[in-house]
This record gives C-alpha cells, structure tokens and sequence, in this order.
C-alpha cells in the first residue's frame, strides 16, 4: 500500500521532478561553456546552492497536498484502506527521493568536477568555525537550509489548495525561524558563543532548525491524522495549535541543547588551585571543590555562560574573577570569595561597586594573600590614545576579604614612560607576609623583555627587584614564597642560556642553582614543606647530548642533592607532569606511553608504579592535593582521583 | 441475521450547525438499506464518518461489535464506498486508478473490474479527466465492486447518471450485489429510486433518523407512495 502511495506521488509529481531536474543540468553544464570566466562559473554554482536547491525544495514541498486539494480527491484516499501517517510518510519519502536525486546529480558533478568542488569549498574560510558542516568542501549548508524549506513547505502544503500561496508563506517561514533562531542566539548568548566557542552558535542553529523541521512535521501529521480536511478553518486551528505546542518543544529542546551539551572548544577542566588539601576546577559548568580529606566533590558555583578568568585560593580561600557571556550588556567582569569548602561565597566587587572601580576594565591578574584577607587585583584600561598608537594602563587595586576598603593603588612607577603598547603585568607571589607584591612586567615582545617588581603595600611604592628575570615555577602552584625565596630563571631571553636561581626577596641576595644553555622552561616546583626544590634542567649529558636533567636541590644542603636524566624515564614528555609525594620526600611523575604513574625515591630512582584507568585517554594535569593524586584526562575533560592510601582510582568528573 | 454494523449517539456539527445529532442505526449484514433524507440532512457526512474521511464529533461506531476509531484503515478493506462527488485522480487513468486501488484491496477482483470496465463501457486507457461525470461515477462504482465489499456505502451515486444507466445500475448493479449477499446502503434524495431495491427505510431528518422500518411496513402502514410518505414524514418532523 505504501509502495502503492510512493509510486503515485512520484509519477503525479513526474514533471515538476524532471523540469527541476532539468534546469540543474543546465546550471551544471553552463560552466563548460564558460571556460575561463571563473566569476560567472562561480556566480552559477552559487545560484544552484543559493537559489536552485531553495526554490526546487520549496516547489517540491509546495506539491505535497496538491493533488489532493486540485481535484477534491482527499475524500476518496482517505476512505481507501490505508492509515493517514502511512500517506503522509509515503508522500514526505517521495518528496525526499526526488530531492535526493536532484543532490546526487550534483554530488556526482560536485566529485567529477575539480572546479565545481573548488568553488563550493571557498566559505571554508569564512566558515571555518562549522568545520563539520562543510566537511570536504561539501556544501552541507545548502542541503540543510533546502531540506527545512522543504519540511516547512511540505507541512503547509496540507492547509490550502494553492500552491503559490503555500510556496510564498513557506519561504517567508522558512527563512523567518533560522533568522530568528540566529538573531536569538546571538543576542541572548552571543558573546559567549560567537567569541569563545563558535562552533556553539552554529550547532545550536543546526539543532534549532532541525528541531524547527520536525515541529513543523509533526505539526503537519498531526493535523492530517486529527482534522476535517472538510473543515479548512478548523485544520488551521489544528495545525497552528500543534505547531505551537511542537515549536516551544523545539526551542526548549534548542535551549536545553544549548546549556546542557557542550562543544569541544566549549568544555574545558581547569586547575585553579590548591589549599588546605582541598583543590579547585573551574569546567563549562561552574566551580566545583575537591575535598582529599572526605573524598567529595562540591559545587561551589553552577553558573553557565561564564568565564572564570583568574583565581588565587590561599588559606582555605578562594577569590576568583567571574565574566558572564549571557548578554553582551551583562559582559562585566565581577570578583567574588568563597571558602574553598563553598561556604561564605560572596560578590567583592561588582558593576554596582560603588568608588572608583572602573566597570569597563579589564581584570588582568588576581591574587589572595597567603592569609586569605587581602585580595590584589590589576586592571586594565585599554583606550586608545591619540589617533593610531594603542596604549593602556594598568592599575593595582586591593580589598579585603570582607568587602571593605578597595583601594586604587598607582603603579606608574612601573612605567616611567607612560602606557607601552606592549605592555603586560601579572602577579607573581606574595613576599614579606603579605606585605609585598611581586609583579611580573613585560616590556615588549620583540625583542622580548621582563622584569621583576615589588610593590610594597604599607608604603604604596613599587620598586624593580630584577631585570631579564622571570619566576621559574608555575604560578598556579602557588601564591606565597617559602622563605621569601623566589625561584627565578635569569636572562630570560628568545634565545641564549638561562640560569636558575633563588632570590631572597628581603635581603636581595641572589643564589645561582642551575644553568641552560638553551632556553628552556626549569619548572621548578617546592616540595610540601618549602625546603626542596625539584625543577627540569637542560644541558649535555656525558655523551653530549642536549639532556633534561630532573633535579632535586636542597635549601639545608645548598646543593642538588638527586638527579636523573629523564630520557630514562620512558615516555616523560612533559615537564609539567611531575609533583611532590605528600611526605615531601618522593616524586609522582606521570608516564604517558608507559600508561602509568611513577614513583621516584629520594635518589629520584623508580622505586613503584600506579597503572593508569584504561578509561583515561588523555592523561594530563597531575596534582597532588593531600593524600591524593588527581589527574585530568584532557580528551574529555573528566577528572580522576588516586587515594594513596588505598591505591583506588575514582572518576571524579 | 447478524449485526454488521452499529451506530451509537453519533454526533457532528459544522461550525454551529449540527449535522448529526444522537444519531443512532444498527445494521444487519445482506440486507440493503435506503438512507432518505433532504439535501444537506446529513446523509454525505454520515457515509464519509463511516468510511473514516472526517471524524465525528462524538458517538461510537462499532463493526462487528469491533469499535472502530477515527484513524482505523483495516476495516476499510471490508467496505466499499461510492462518493457523491466522483473526484479522483485526474492525472490518472483508467487503469492506472484501478490499479492503485487493487493494492489496498486483498480481495481485489480483476476479472469483475475488467467486466465492469466493458459492461460501463469505460475505456481503460482514457485519462480521468476526459471522462463526463456519469463516467466518473460508474468507474467509481467499478472500483467499489471490484474490491468485492461486504459493506458498500452508495451516496447519491445516480444523481449524476442518465435514466438508461440509473435504470441499469438500479435494476441490475444493485440487485446483483444484494442476491450476492453484500450489505447496501443507499443514500440518496430521489425518493422513487428506493422503491425498487430496498429492503430497510431509514429517513433522516434534523441530524436523527425518524424512520428505521422494513419498508414493506412501512408501505403497508402508511398505503401512499413512498414519495408521499417521506413528505409526511419530513414535515411533521
């Protein structure tokens, strides 16, 4: 019977099929006759994707009811012995294998034709953030916005006997709800979307318009399985009622998509820091607190649509910056506290701060004091001045943890010259006991040029502590510097050796630890109870080579008291993935072609070895937070924790 | 004889104008019915609810004690329907349309439409939309016999025929599908053309039967015409 419904379909639609069928011939072969004019042969393909597709769905669509509504012969096929959703089907698979053939024709001049798929593959540029869409340069757009003209035609074609009449509203809808799908998911998310992660935007444009497609289908079923084809007024009713109830499914469904699915380029886990035993991640859906002691994972924010730039957690403390991508109006940046438990959260400053906070600053840098109650942020004004040179300038602000007493704090010292087009500042550590801030500044880029400054915060006056040097150690790990110790890499060049060293920020002594001849990262990290530093050294090994050196230097002894090269250690291939044990005497490293984890002695000998969760891909962002060893897997964004003590991977998240 | 058919409280309106209102019929099985009644009574809505065109706004119809509901298409197969207005497929040929309705029907009878085809004289190559409106209705009436229903529903299917072929298809068509034992309903506002096949009178009258009687009683109870006792009938009602 179905068979029966398909074969009339497609003779009664026979004609316009081959017509359509036709002009795409000629549309394919005029591009031979015009050898050597590439704009027109660019200007007809562009016609086929552009106009032809559109028009030949939408007359197809249009068609769907039409014979049945000419000739007044609904009565007499819905009183054969066949259900409505097996005519509706029947007539919707012609109309789609009609429309298949007319793609397959140009899918086959699209593969035989160089220059035809040369063309179609020139919006990969301006559509790179689709990449899925126009995989091989196929131009996947245009069958996806002719197969929903389609849809919406073929839905509408069962509410009026004229054809124009249908084929104008489809157009009119059919290019009314993308739009208004598009300028809705610009307007609402757009920020958040369009800059962070585009491919966002397109997808859930393709989820709109395919959730579209199917309101309007199930609309249009609905209606010719309930409703009096006798009654025209009441089957608009119908459909119009059902189409209302199926197009909010499809935008809650759009919405739902939008907030509960996240991109690849959207989902993210990162480390914001430790304290306490308890570690914090930043991820697409909000914060959330590891506790090592209990073994839980805790929200401590569930905002979406928002960026958490900066963080600094320090004595149970946790300050972070948080820019939400709801809006473009609500684009501000705001500070809040939190106790890294997710207890005592609140907002410090906020676009209603009152004083001299400046709302369209960016936030540059944010730092806790190892206490917890002082919290230091930079700021940047990018406004241009004068006509062509950028400039900007940065501002040191400090509050407390309890909201009280935001002060500006000047740090033209810093810049003798006024605002540098380059200019970069970050914070480094806090010195003194929270006395003194150090702060990195970037002078320029090429050639490119640091120094070290500390700003003291009882006389507001900033002071340079070192030119051409920069902290060695990865700023996350830490705030605070053992001893007033900072571990510093001089000579910071492009190129040219380096050298490692401890500067004690008190008394400005400086103790040189290691040498590079090549530039290279030390990545130095301090051990639990700040009086080992392990770091990467490079140089040549006795057969000289250029080696990495992993090295454990001692404060009591004044000297490297282990080393290894880490070309023994199979599969060792990035410098970060190394942490302290907790009792401040092993190494954890992380092998990844060797799927494990190693445990390195004092002599920084293997002395044990934790296998990996077959389930962790990607093995990355090692950190030992009390008496555990998280470890992220950065394919999917999931975080594994290892208890120590029990020797038991758990996913986290 | 048994119950083929059972029409309960069966209601429809158009807009605010109710068609069918509590409208009750049981059907027995080969026995033809005439369904009388004034034009825009009633008679088209009930046969297109029956065969599952429009849905009835409230009420129950049941086929062999079987409901059926508005959307069923398997008991379709057991009835067979000749519309008022013969609209089929005018792209369509002759042919062509019976061959797309022997699909649905598994009980198709090719031999009967072939014959159908010659005693109508219709040409099966003919396109639908050369054929006169009396060739219409007697390729309808083709397709309908040749699914060999038990069930045929006929609704005013001579109005649009000349006397010759009204005269044939009243003497002939009908007595021949009623001696096989297949269950008529005859609607229809020509009062006289009842008189010669019916076995059961129905008349229907402000969207409810007023008279559902063997129609010999019903000649014998009223001794007129049957054109005289529908005009009694439908002006007292």
């Amino acid at each position: 019977m179905f068979t029966a419904l398909y074969l009339k379909e497609w003779r009664e639609k026979a004609l316009v099929f081959f017509f359509e069928l036709g002009i795409l011939g000629l549309l394919l072969a005029a591009p031979f006759a015009l050898r050597g004019k590439t704009d027109l042969q660019e200007w007809l393909v562009y016609a086929i994707l552009l106009l032809f597709f559109p028009f030949a769905a939408l007359i197809l669509g249009a068609s769907g009811f039409e014979a049945e509504f000419r000739e007044g012969a609904w009565a007499y096929l819905f009183s054969r012995p066949i259900g409505r959703p097996a005519i509706w089907l029947a007539k919707l698979s012609a109309l789609l294998s009609m429309f298949a053939a007319l793609w397959l024709v140009f899918l086959i001049a699209w593969a035989a034709l160089p220059a035809v798929r040369q063309i179609t593959s020139g919006p990969r540029v301006l559509l790179a953030p689709i990449a899925p869409l126009t995989w091989s340069g196929f131009p996947w757009w245009s069958l996806g916005q002719s197969l929903f003209l389609l849809m919406v035609a073929f839905s509408l074609s069962l509410l009026h006997e004229r054809h124009f009449s249908i084929l104008f509203v489809a157009l009119i809808l059919g290019l009314f709800f993308p739009a208004a799908a598009w300028s809705l998911i610009i307007s609402k998310t757009g920020g958040f979307m369009a800059w962070l992660a585009p491919a966002k935007a397109f997808r859930t444009l393709l989820i709109s318009q395919v959730l579209m497609a199917l309101a309007f289908a199930g609309a249009s079923l609905r209606t010719l399985v309930r409703s009096d084809f006798s009654q025209p007024r009441k089957q608009v009713r119908t459909f119009v009622g059902s189409f209302t109830v199926f197009v909010v499914l499809a935008a809650a469904g759009t919405v739902g998509s939008a907030l509960f699915i996240p991109v690849p380029a959207e989902r993210h886990l990162d480390f914001m820091g430790s304290s306490d035993g308890k570690a914090v991640y930043a991820t697409e859906r909000g914060l959330f607190s590891y506790n090592s002691a209990s073994g839980r994972v805790r929200w401590l924010t569930r905002r979406r649509s928002v960026i958490y730039w900066f963080s600094s957690i320090a004595n149970g403390r946790l300050a972070y910056t948080v820019q939400n991508f709801e809006s473009r109006r609500d684009a501000t940046e705001e500070i809040w506290l939190s106790n890294t438990e997710g207890t005592g959260r609140k907002r410090l400053i906020g676009r209603a701060t009152p004083g001299a906070w400046p709302p369209d600053d960016s936030v540059q840098g944010l730092t806790i004091s190892p206490d917890g109650r002082t919290i230091a942020v930079l700021t940047r004004n990018a406004a241009r001045q004068g006509k062509s040179r950028p400039s900007a300038t940065t501002t040191l602000w400090t509050i407390n943890s309890d909201g009280s007493d935001l002060e500006k704090r000047s740090l033209e010292a810093l810049f003798p010259d006024g605002p540098e087009e380059n200019l970069w500042v970050a914070f480094v550590a806090w010195a003194r006991e929270g006395k003194v801030l150090i702060i990195l500044k970037r002078h320029s880029i090429r050639p490119v040029h640091w120094s070290l400054w500390a700003y003291d915060l009882e006389r507001k006056t900033a002071s340079k502590v070192r030119d051409s040097a920069v902290p060695a150690s990865p700023w996350r790990r830490g705030n605070s510097t053992p001893r007033d110790l900072l571990v510093i890499q001089n000579r910071y060049r492009d190129e040219g050796p380096r050298t490692l060293a401890l500067l004690n920020l008190v008394t400005g002594e400086e103790t040189e630890i290691a040498g590079s001849e090549e530039p290279h990262s030390f990545s130095a990290q301090w051990d639990p109870t700040g009086e080992k530093l392990l770091f990467f050294d490079k140089r040549p090994d006795p057969e000289g080579r250029a080696s990495y050196f992993l090295t454990v230097y001692s404060l009591t002894a004044g000297k490297a008291v282990a080393e290894r090269i880490t070309t023994d250690l199979d599969g060792i291939v990035h410098h970060y993935w190394t942490a302290w044990m907790p009792d401040g005497r092993s190494v954890l490293t992380l092998d990844i072609k060797g799927r494990c984890l190693r445990i390195l002695g004092t002599d920084l000998q293997n002395t044990g070895r934790i296998d990996l969760p077959v389930r962790i891909k990607e093995p990355s962002g090692l950190e030992v937070v009390g008496d555990t060893v998280l470890l992220q897997d950065s394919g999917i964004h999931s975080l594994w924790r290892l208890d120590l003590g029990k020797m038991r991977w758990k996913r986290l998240y | 004889m048994s119950e083929l058919l059972r029409i309960q409280n069966l209601s429809k309106a158009f807009g605010r104008r109710e068609v069918l209102r509590d409208f009750n019929l049981a059907i027995e099985s080969g026995r033809v019915y005439g369904l009388l009644g004034r034009n825009g009574e009633g008679k088209t809505t009930l046969a297109r609810i029956l065969m599952g065109v429009i849905p009835a706004d409230g009420g129950s119809v049941l086929y062999r004690s079987r409901p059926i509901a508005f959307g069923d298409s398997s008991y379709k197969r057991e009835f067979g329907y000749v519309p008022e207005d013969p609209f089929f497929y005018e792209d369509m040929t002759v042919r062509g349309l019976l061959a797309f309705n022997a699909r649905f029907y598994p009980k198709w009878d090719r031999k009967r439409a072939a014959s159908d085809l010659e005693r109508f004289s219709l040409d099966p190559k003919s396109r639908i939309r050369t054929l006169s409106r009396g060739m219409k209705l007697k390729l309808g009436l083709a397709v309908a016999l040749a699914a060999s229903p038990e069930f045929l529903i006929l609704d005013d299917p001579t109005s649009g025929l000349d006397v010759p072929t009204r005269q044939d298809f009243l003497r002939d068509v009908i007595r021949e599908l009623a001696a096989s034992g297949t269950t008529i309903l005859f609607a229809t506002h020509l009062v006289h053309e009842l008189e010669r096949i019916v076995e059961r009178l129905l008349v229907l009258c402000g969207g409810r039967l007023i008279l559902d009687d063997d129609f010999d009683k019903v000649k014998a109870q009223h001794q007129a015409s049957l054109e005289d006792i529908f005009v009694r009938l439908t002006a007292g009602a």
